[in-house]
C-alpha cells in the first residue's frame, strides 16, 4: 500500500507542478505590472551578471512575476500571516488605518551620497537647498509595534544634513510633517506623501527660496481618483485599508503653464502636462503627477520674473513641483533615476541662481543614483 | 538558486526530472552532472568556476595520494598539502578574521561559496580515506565531480563517505515510488523552512533587537527559543529538501536529524543531532586522536575539544566553539556521573535548557553579550515581562506551539505507534492530499518574494 500511495503522491504533485510550469511559460502574467516592484530596473543579461549570479536572480524574478494567480496568492499570504502572527506581511505593517514599511533599513549609502552632492555643489555659485523627505514610516512610527519605533528616519536625515556642506540650506521637512500627522499627508497604501503633505512642506520651502507661499484657500482641489492603491498595497494586497485619494491643486487666478516639455536621454522633446490625467488609467496612478517619467522636464510659466530654478528630485517631488510654478518663469526638473550619462549633458547648473534637491529618504540611500551629478560625460562612454 | 524558491520548484526541478528520466540509463550520471553545473552556475559563474577548480584540485590530490600510497613520505606530504589548502580555503571564506585576505585576492565582498562548510568536510574526509586505504582513489572525474557538486547536496550537505556515494551512483534504482517518497520529504523540509523558520526568525529579530541591559526575561526566552528552533529547522529543513530531491533521482540519503530538540537526555540529543556531521567529526577527529591515548581522562578531553570544533564549524566564531564545548562537557559529565535512570520530564527539561544556553552562544554577538543575555534570561534585569514581550508572545504563541510540537516526535508517533491500524491507514491514504496542500500553502507563503533564502548561517 505504501508504494501505491507514494506513486499517487508522485503523480499528483508532478501533475500540479507541470500545470503550474505551463502557466508560468505560456499563461498570462499572474500579477499586474505595478506590482512588480521586486524587479529591479538595472538587472539584465550581461557578462558580469552571469559572473555574479544576477542572471540567476533575474530568471527567478521572471518566474515569480509570471507565477499564475500571484495576486491572489499574496492576498492569501497576507490574510494568513496577519491573523496567525504579527500584523507584518512581507515587511509591511498592515493595519486598517494605514500600511507602513516595517523593514527598517540602515541606509548605509547616505554618507557616500552626501559626499557626491557636496562635490557637485562645490563648483556652483548659487544657493543650494536640500529637502529630505521621510517615508510614511518615519512620520507615523507611533503606529508600529514598540520594537520598531526607533526614530531612525529622523536621525538618518539629521546625520545626512550634518554631512552636507555648510552652504547647502537644509529644510526640516521631517518635523513639519511629524507635527501635521493628524492630517492626510501620506497615502494609506504607499510610502509617499499626498499633495497636501507636499503643500505643507512647500510653504516652508518657498519662503526659504524667497517668496511668500500661496494660501491654501486660493486653490481649488479636484479629487481625480479615489481608488489609488500604492506600493505597500502591492506587497500585501491587504484590502481592509481604504484606497487612497489623488488630488489636483489648481490656482485659477495664478500664473498659467505655458509649456511642460519632457526630454528623453537623447534630448528628444515630448510635450507633456503638469497633471497627465491619461495616466490615471495606468498601473501606477501616482505617475499622473508630472506625466511620463523623463530625465528632464522643462516647465515654462506666465510668471514674469525671468527667474529659473533647477530641481533635482525623485518621485516625491512629482506632486510638489506644481506648487512651485507660481513663482518662477522656468523650472527645470531633473530625475537622476531616469538619466543616463551626466547632468551636464542636459543642463548647465551655472544658468540657475537656485538649485533645490528634493528626495525621499529611500532614494537618498540609493547607491549610484547620484553618480550622474559628478560623472564627466567622457567617462560614461567607456 | 535555492531549493525553497519558485524558480527551483516549478521550473528547474521538473525540467531536471524530465531530462533525467528521458536520458538512457548509461548517461544519467552525466545528465545529473550537467544539471548540477547549471544549478551552480545560477549562483554565478564565479561560484561555478570556484567549485570546479576546487573539485579538480581535490580530485588530483586524491589521485596522487593513491598513486604514492606505498611511499609513506610522499603520501603524507601530499595529504598535508591538500588538507592545508582545503582548510585554509574554508577559513578564508568563513572567518571574518581573514577578510583582509579576501580583499588582498580581490574577491568581491558578496561572493560566498554556498555550502563550503559541507563540501570541505566531504573533500577532507575523502582525502583521509584515500590516504588510509579505505577508499580507492576515483578514476572517473564525472563521479567525483558529482560527489562534490551534486545539486541536492550542495547547499546543506549532508557530508557522506565517498565509498557510500559511489555505491549509490553505480547501483541505484529510481522510479515513480521513489519520486513520491522524495517529494513528500521535500515538502516536509520546504514547510519547515517556510512556515517555521521564516516566521520564527522575525520573532528572533524582534526579541534580540531589544537593548540587552533592559531586556525582560520573557523576551530573552522568546529570543532564545526562537533561535534554537530556527537553527534546527533551517538545517533540518534544507537537509530534508536535499534528501528529498536526491531520492527522486534514486539516491537514498539517510536523514540528518531524528527529532533531537526534546530528547530525554543530553547523550540522546547528541545522537540525534546532525548525525552525518557528528559522525564525520567522530570518524576523522575523535577516533584517530583517541586511539593515540590510553587514559580515560585524555579521551574525555579529546571528546570535549572535538565538541568545541563541531560548534566552531557552525559559526566560525568563538561563540560557536563555546557552545560546542559546553555541550560536549555536558555529554562527558552525563556519561560519567549520571548512571541511574531519571524521570523523563526532568531529562527533557534540562536537555532543552542546555540547548537554549548553547543557542544563545551560537547566535553570536560575542561572549560578553551572550553572558548578558543569559543574565537577562534568569531575570537579572529585574524585569520579567513588559508590554512588548507580551505582545510578541501573543503574536507568536501559535506558531511557537506548532513548531515545538513538530520538533518533538509527536507527529511521527501518531504514525508509527498508533495502536489502531485504521488511523494509520487513513493517514497514509490521505498523505498525497496532505503533501499537495502543504506544497500549495508553502508556495503561497513565498509568492511575494519568490523564494525563502534566509539561511541563518552562511555555511
Amino acid at each position: 500500500m505504501k508504494n501505491a500511495v507514494s506513486r499517487i503522491t508522485a503523480i499528483l504533485i508532478l501533475v500540479y507542478i507541470s500545470v503550474v510550469m505551463l502557466f508560468i511559460f505560456f499563461g498570462k502574467s499572474g500579477s499586474s505590472p505595478i506590482h512588480n516592484s521586486t524587479v529591479s530596473k538595472k538587472k539584465s543579461v550581461s557578462v558580469s551578471g552571469i559572473m555574479n549570479g544576477n542572471f540567476g536572480k533575474y530568471l527567478a524574478e521572471c518566474v515569480t512575476i509570471n507565477f499564475p494567480a500571484r495576486d491572489h496568492m499574496i492576498k492569501a499570504d497576507s490574510g494568513m500571516r496577519s491573523s496567525l502572527t504579527e500584523n507584518i506581511v512581507n515587511g509591511v505593517y498592515v493595519d486598517q488605518k494605514m500600511l507602513l514599511e516595517a523593514e527598517i533599513s540602515e541606509r548605509d549609502s547616505m554618507k557616500e551620497n552626501a559626499r557626491i552632492i557636496n562635490r557637485f555643489c562645490s563648483g556652483y555659485d548659487g544657493t543650494v537647498y536640500f529637502a529630505a523627505i521621510p517615508t510614511s514610516t518615519g512620520v507615523y512610527d507611533s503606529y508600529l509595534p514598540e520594537y520598531l519605533r526607533k526614530n531612525t528616519e529622523s536621525m538618518q536625515i539629521n546625520e545626512f544634513y550634518g554631512d552636507l556642506r555648510e552652504n547647502i540650506r537644509e529644510i526640516d521637512a521631517y518635523n513639519i510633517l511629524k507635527m501635521l500627522n493628524e492630517n492626510y499627508i501620506y497615502y494609506r497604501s504607499d510610502t509617499k506623501w499626498t499633495s497636501y503633505g507636499a503643500y505643507c512642506v512647500y510653504r516652508t520651502v518657498i519662503q526659504k527660496l524667497g517668496f511668500s507661499p500661496t494660501a491654501y484657500d486660493k486653490y481649488t482641489i479636484d479629487h481625480v481618483a479615489d481608488d489609488f492603491s500604492g506600493n505597500l498595497y502591492a506587497r500585501t494586497f491587504y484590502s481592509d485599508v481604504k484606497p487612497d485619494i489623488i488630488d489636483i491643486y489648481r490656482y485659477p487666478d495664478g500664473a498659467e503653464i505655458l509649456s511642460c516639455t519632457g526630454y528623453d536621454n537623447g534630448m528628444k522633446s515630448f510635450s507633456g502636462e503638469l497633471y497627465d490625467k491619461s495616466l490615471l488609467d495606468s498601473d501606477d496612478m501616482y505617475d499622473m503627477y508630472l506625466g511620463e517619467k523623463r530625465p528632464l522636464v522643462r516647465i515654462r510659466t506666465t510668471v514674469n520674473n525671468e527667474r529659473k530654478l533647477l530641481v533635482i528630485k525623485d518621485s516625491f517631488a512629482d506632486c510638489f513641483v506644481p506648487f512651485l510654478t507660481q513663482h518662477y518663469s522656468e523650472i527645470d526638473v531633473i530625475a537622476p533615476e531616469y538619466m543616463k550619462g551626466s547632468v551636464k549633458d542636459f543642463v548647465d547648473p551655472a544658468d540657475y541662481e537656485q538649485i533645490l534637491f528634493l528626495f525621499g529618504i529611500d532614494s537618498m540611500d540609493d547607491e549610484n543614483l547620484f553618480d550622474v551629478l559628478v560623472t564627466p560625460p567622457e567617462e560614461r562612454k567607456s | 538558486m535555492i531549493y525553497s524558491s519558485l524558480l527551483f520548484i516549478y521550473v528547474f526541478f521538473p525540467v531536471s526530472l524530465l531530462l533525467y528520466y528521458v536520458t538512457p540509463e548509461k548517461y544519467r550520471n552525466i545528465t545529473l552532472l550537467a544539471l548540477s553545473v547549471i544549478f551552480c552556475g545560477m549562483n554565478g559563474a564565479a561560484y561555478l568556476l570556484f567549485l570546479a577548480s576546487y573539485t579538480a584540485l581535490n580530485f588530483g590530490f586524491c589521485h596522487l595520494i593513491g598513486k604514492y600510497r606505498k611511499n609513506k613520505f610522499i603520501a603524507k606530504g601530499m595529504l598535508t598539502l591538500a588538507l592545508v589548502l582545503d582548510i585554509s580555503v574554508i577559513f578564508i571564506f568563513r572567518s571574518d578574521f581573514f577578510s583582509a585576505y579576501r580583499e588582498l585576492m580581490s574577491i568581491p565582498e558578496v561572493f560566498f561559496p554556498v555550502g563550503i562548510s559541507f563540501f570541505t568536510l566531504s573533500a577532507v574526509g575523502t582525502l583521509a580515506d584515500v590516504y588510509s586505504g579505505r577508499t580507492e582513489p576515483e578514476k572517473n572525474i564525472v563521479y567525483f565531480a558529482l560527489y562534490m557538486m551534486f545539486f541536492p547536496r550542495i547547499i546543506m550537505g549532508p557530508p557522506m563517505r565517498y565509498s557510500g556515494f559511489r555505491k549509490m551512483l553505480r547501483h541505484r534504482k529510481s522510479g515513480l515510488a521513489d519520486i513520491g517518497t522524495g517529494l513528500s520529504l521535500f515538502v516536509k523540509g520546504f514547510a519547515k523552512k517556510v512556515i517555521a523558520v521564516d516566521t520564527l526568525y522575525s520573532l528572533y529579530n524582534a526579541a534580540s533587537g531589544v537593548e540587552i541591559e533592559k531586556m525582560p526575561a520573557l523576551t530573552a526566552w522568546l529570543g532564545a527559543v526562537s533561535f534554537l528552533l530556527c537553527f534546527y529547522f533551517t538545517i533540518s529543513g534544507f537537509s530534508d529538501m536535499g534528501a528529498g530531491i536526491s531520492c527522486c533521482f534514486g539516491f537514498r540519503i539517510s536523514k540528518s536529524f531524528n527529532y533531537p530538540v526534546f530528547s530525554p537526555n543530553v547523550r540522546c540529543f547528541t545522537a540525534r543531532w546532525h548525525m552525518q556531521v557528528s559522525q564525520w567529526f567522530r570518524r576523522y577527529v575523535t577516533k584517530p586522536l583517541s586511539s593515540l591515548c590510553v587514559k580515560k581522562i585524555y579521551r574525555d578531553i579529546i571528546i570535549i575539544a572535538a565538541g568545541g570544533l563541531f560548534g566552531f564549524w557552525y559559526t566560525f566564531d568563538i561563540g560557536g566553539a563555546v557552545s560546542g564545548l559546553i555541550w560536549s562537557t555536558a555529554v562527558v559529565a552525563e556519561t560519567r556521573f549520571i548512571k541511574e535512570k531519571q524521570l523523563q520530564i526532568t531529562g527533557v527539561l534540562y536537555t532543552f535548557i542546555l540547548a537554549l544556553v548553547c543557542s544563545v552562544f551560537m547566535s553570536g554577538g560575542g561572549l560578553v553579550y551572550s553572558m548578558k543575555y543569559l543574565f537577562a534570561m534568569i531575570g537579572g534585569n529585574r524585569l520579567l515581562a513588559d508590554s512588548q514581550s507580551l505582545y510578541l508572545l501573543k503574536s507568536y504563541v501559535l506558531i511557537l506551539i506548532v513548531s515545538m510540537y513538530s520538533a518533538a516526535s509527536f507527529f511521527r508517533n501518531i504514525m508509527v505507534h498508533s495502536r489502531r491500524k485504521k488511523i494509520q491507514n487513513i493517514i497514509t491514504a490521505l498523505s498525497p492530499l496532505i503533501v499537495l496542500s502543504a506544497m500549495i500553502l508553502c508556495t503561497v507563503l513565498i509568492s511575494y518574494r519568490g523564494s525563502s533564502d534566509m539561511i541563518l548561517l552562511k555555511m
